[in-house]
């Protein structure tokens, strides 16, 4: 049931076990606050608040937890504009876009994808957070002019309105239960 | 929504402090409280107001796509044809393995993302999708990834930014 999970850092195949799995599924739920949340979780689940702890520092270790933090609706801060950027392939020599793109601090993603040539001919895509389009716009001129991409070659994309986000796994409903 | 007046500076504290890796202590809100200058129970206060205002939606890991699984990925963008952006955006958002779902301003006015294990799983949902909601293929973007650079989403929340509130449109 648990087969196809593997820790990717590892050079064994190390399976998740079925504690794990509910661990998981327990922090997936938000931590509790608690004074001492670990140990609140580990209540649940028949563990000390150190196993947890133990638990959880393996999980980042082999990778499965990238980290542990407070998802933040920023719209209700204030930072309403969202862009996505969709750039150009550099000319041929010129790999390393993704790269020089993702060392931007203010990037959020940065992603190289498959373009559809003849129609869509945009390779990479970054993602842009501000408190005004303006500010996300010059940011952005900011960065095209830095790594030298021409106007032409890159798209700015502001998002209209949101229909859905929510993180890309989520334990119990695309993740958890491998077959 | 919240008054704008609502969230004050050490809030903003919080809400930086809270988008680093949670230490691994017993007591994380105590270490955090301790960095900022507040006390335990101040910061707990400050976290139930920020949750119950929607502000803060949760503390939770991020998990790593691969390790359980998911193996294939892809951005997809459809041009909507007029007065049928809610009716086609809701049918997406229903799919578990969509994430993301975003309105934005281009003729390809809808993104969305797809995860499942591998292609065949993300062709079998776009295909459902377009069969669905009858967009044609010449009005489809299919971009798979190739490879994640950079993930890393943290807002700095400016106070001198956050006291003339932008509150235009998205």
């Amino acid at each position: 049931m648990f087969g196809s999970l593997f820790y990717p850092n590892s050079t064994r195949s190390v399976m998740l076990d079925p504690v794990d799995i509910c661990l998981l599924r327990e922090l997936e739920r938000g931590l509790p606050l608690v004074p001492a949340p670990y140990e609140e979780i580990g209540r649940r689940m028949s563990l000390t608040g150190d196993e947890v702890v133990e638990r959880i520092r393996l999980l980042k270790e082999a990778g499965i937890i990238r980290k542990l933090r407070a998802r933040i609706d920023q719209r209700k801060v204030g930072i309403s504009a969202n862009a996505l950027v969709a750039w150009k392939a550099t000319r041929p020599g010129d790999s390393n876009r993704g790269d020089l793109l993702a060392a931007f601090p203010p990037v959020t993603h940065c992603y190289e994808r498959r373009p559809v040539p003849g129609r869509w001919e945009y390779t990479h895509y970054t993602v842009h957070h501000g408190y005004s389009r303006e500010m996300v716009q010059d940011e952005i001129r900011a960065i095209a002019a830095q790594i030298g991409c021409p106007d032409l070659d890159y798209l700015i994309l502001f998002s209209t309105l949101e229909f859905k986000r929510v993180p890309n796994v989520r334990m119990r409903e695309n993740g958890g239960d491998p077959t | 929504m919240i008054p704008p007046d609502s969230v004050d500076e050490i809030d903003l504290a919080v809400l930086n402090a809270l988008q680093d890796d949670l230490p691994l202590v017993s007591r994380p809100w105590k270490a955090i409280a301790d960095r900022i200058g507040i006390s335990e129970t101040e910061m707990m206060d400050r976290m139930k107001r920020l949750e119950e205002s929607g502000i803060i939606r949760g503390i939770s890991p991020v998990l790593e796509s691969r390790s359980l699984g998911l193996h294939a990925a892809t951005l997809v963008a459809l041009h909507v044809p007029e007065g049928r952006l809610d009716e086609i955006a809701a049918t997406i958002s229903r799919y578990p393995e969509v994430s993301h779902n975003f309105e934005r301003a281009h003729h390809y006015s809808l993104w969305f993302t797809i995860a499942a294990r591998n292609e065949e799983g993300i062709r079998k949902v776009l295909n459902e999708i377009l069969h669905q909601t009858g967009i044609p293929a010449s009005d489809v973007l299919d971009l798979p990834t190739i490879k994640k650079i950079k993930i890393n989403v943290r807002f700095s929340f400016l106070p001198e930014q956050h006291q003339e509130r932008n509150v235009g449109p998205c």
